[in-house]
């Protein structure tokens, strides 16, 4: 491996932002391909640390500035990486949805999908039906992924796959769900196409579901 | 046999009637009663009527003064709306950069307006069934309330970017938990809950430094003054339940995913666990026959000390069918058959 992804790759498992922002840029500078720093840098780490965290060695502040870190290089490829007409795995829209303000789990697992190289598009938090149903539209995501951690606002999942229904956008996207009280049971019987226990997960989740 | 004597009884591994049920329940009561949630979160006559409703409806062994994680957050000074009839909303941390720490005023459980209405449904359960059904008063733990000020993502990122300023947040909301958790045993608490949610989302090695010696005096304190101390971590606490036992609490809440067997196998002698019916999968959408057996199933494993209870808040909208068949199954527990 290339020493600059090398630093990189630990970079990232160390959560050190300014480390990894400085060897992406280092990297790029030595010509290595946007494409390649992405693939073998970025997402190979966050694949690891999706590991860690489904083994139990990574939680979520180990997880959560993975992600940063991810981030910090990936938002110096995006440039790049348009130029050369590198393409995302797919494109996913998230956001919690109307009535939950919470949006730890959401934000985890939208960074961890960019590790993933998918294209995020956060809609937020208290995300209403119609909000989904624009973003789609405007975005013509592969996967809408929708997050509650509340029992109480978990119904309003059925809501927005209802009005994805309504609009006839339902058959153009797959759905993937989570949240503290959300269930593969709940899952199926709303209708979702698929279910992430947690962050790890629901990449992939979303990975099988672009086939 | 009342709800104390029960509950005191079990406590010791001593035979009872049926094990207590110590479910948390929150928006249910607010609704059962047929009042709007900002009522129940900013009045404790309603928190309080609600509680007795649903106790004496349900058969519950608890009156508690638990609601909502911004009773102390809000005394700090945090901004908390109360939609009519949904959960409280805080949209920005009060400490959204560290040097914020330095502007925080510290307050006083007696004359704080959110803790002190706390306080005062802990004296209002007193005087209406104290000695008859344990009053449970409620604390956050230091870096859940840490959390509350500084917002979870920032938290859970200061663990690792800064230790030692959230050390110093920390110590200064352990004293206003101590203070407030014994404001509310003065007030005529029999238990002290101590709420630690966050404390699911970090490691074993994180908990210990920023979490349990924070318990740890928070219930030392509780215990002080002759009242009990629950712990209530929501989430999955399996590699940390050695550590939780070390808090040094009475009751130890397990949530669903918990493994109860395991834990009370190891540590059933030292403490009473309690749970761990889904409180979602089965005691929301679950059938009577589901909580029927779950219940029976966690009392049976959970040994002789354990405590009925769902892993975490019963949800609003819980089917009252559900609450009735948890009394039953409890009723016919092998070996108490009533």
């Amino acid at each position: 491996m290339n020493k600059n992804i090398e630093t990189i790759y630990k970079g990232i498992l160390d959560g050190d932002q300014h480390l990894v922002a400085q060897q992406v840029t280092d990297a790029l500078n030595a010509g290595l391909s946007p494409d390649m720093i992405l693939k073998e840098g970025l997402v190979a780490a966050m694949s690891e640390v999706g590991r860690l965290f489904e083994n139990g060695e990574y939680y979520v502040p180990e997880m959560l500035i993975a992600a940063r870190a991810m981030q910090a290089g990936l938002k110096l490829l995006k440039p790049g990486l348009a130029e050369t007409g590198v393409k995302a795995v797919g494109r996913v829209i998230i956001g919690t949805v109307a009535g939950d303000l919470h949006d730890i789990g959401k934000n985890l697992v939208g960074m961890m999908l960019e590790g993933a190289g998918f294209e995020v598009i956060d809609l937020g938090t208290d995300v209403k039906p119609e909000a989904y149903v624009n973003a789609v539209r405007e975005h013509k995501p592969d996967i809408v992924a929708m997050s509650a951690l509340l029992t109480t606002t978990m119904p309003n999942m059925i809501h927005i796959i209802q009005a994805l229904e309504e609009a006839g956008l339902r058959k153009q996207v797959k759905v993937i769900i989570g949240g503290a009280p959300v269930t593969e049971e709940y899952a199926r019987k709303i209708g979702a196409d698929g279910f992430g226990y947690d962050a790890s997960l629901a990449v992939k989740a979303a990975r099988s579901l672009i086939g | 046999m009342n709800s104390l004597e029960r509950l005191q009884r079990r406590l010791q591994g001593e035979a009872v009637d049926r094990p207590p049920n110590l479910d948390i329940v929150m928006a249910f009561a607010a609704h059962h009663i047929g009042r709007p949630l900002s009522q129940f979160y900013i009045d404790h006559h309603v928190l309080v009527d609600a509680n007795l409703a649903v106790c004496e409806d349900f058969e519950l062994d608890i009156v508690q003064a638990i609601s909502d994680p911004f009773r102390e957050a809000a005394d700090f000074g945090l901004e908390v709306e109360f939609p009519a009839d949904n959960l409280p909303i805080n949209r920005k941390p009060l400490l959204a950069e560290p040097e914020d720490i330095k502007k925080l005023v510290v307050p006083d459980p007696a004359t704080g307006p959110r803790m002190s209405d706390r306080v005062e449904a802990v004296r209002l359960f007193r005087e209406r069934v104290g000695g008859e059904v344990p009053i449970m008063g409620w604390v956050e733990g230091a870096l859940a309330e840490a959390a509350d000020l500084r917002s979870v993502y920032l938290t859970m990122t200061d663990l690792i970017r800064r230790p030692e300023w959230l050390e110093e947040l920390l110590e200064i909301c352990v004293q206003v938990e101590i203070a407030f958790a014994r404001a509310q045993v003065q007030a005529g608490a029999d238990i002290i809950g101590l709420g630690d949610a966050v404390a699911s989302q970090i490691s074993p090695v994180m908990y210990r430094r920023f979490a349990l010696p924070y318990e740890q005096r928070i219930f030392q304190a509780v215990h002080e003054i002759g009242a009990l101390a629950r712990l209530h971590i929501c989430g999955n606490t399996n590699r940390i339940i050695a550590d939780m036992v070390a808090s040094g609490a009475d009751i130890i809440d397990l949530d669903w995913m918990v493994d109860m067997k395991s834990a009370a196998g190891q540590f059933g002698d030292k403490v009473s666990f309690l749970g761990n019916v889904d409180p979602v999968a089965i005691m929301l959408q679950g059938t009577p026959e589901k909580v029927y057996a779950a219940t029976q199933y966690c009392m049976t494993v959970g040994g002789p000390r354990s405590i009925s209870g769902a892993g975490c808040e019963v949800p609003d909208g819980t089917p009252e069918v559900n609450f009735h068949t948890q009394t039953r199954a409890l009723c016919k527990i092998e070996g108490i058959d009533q």
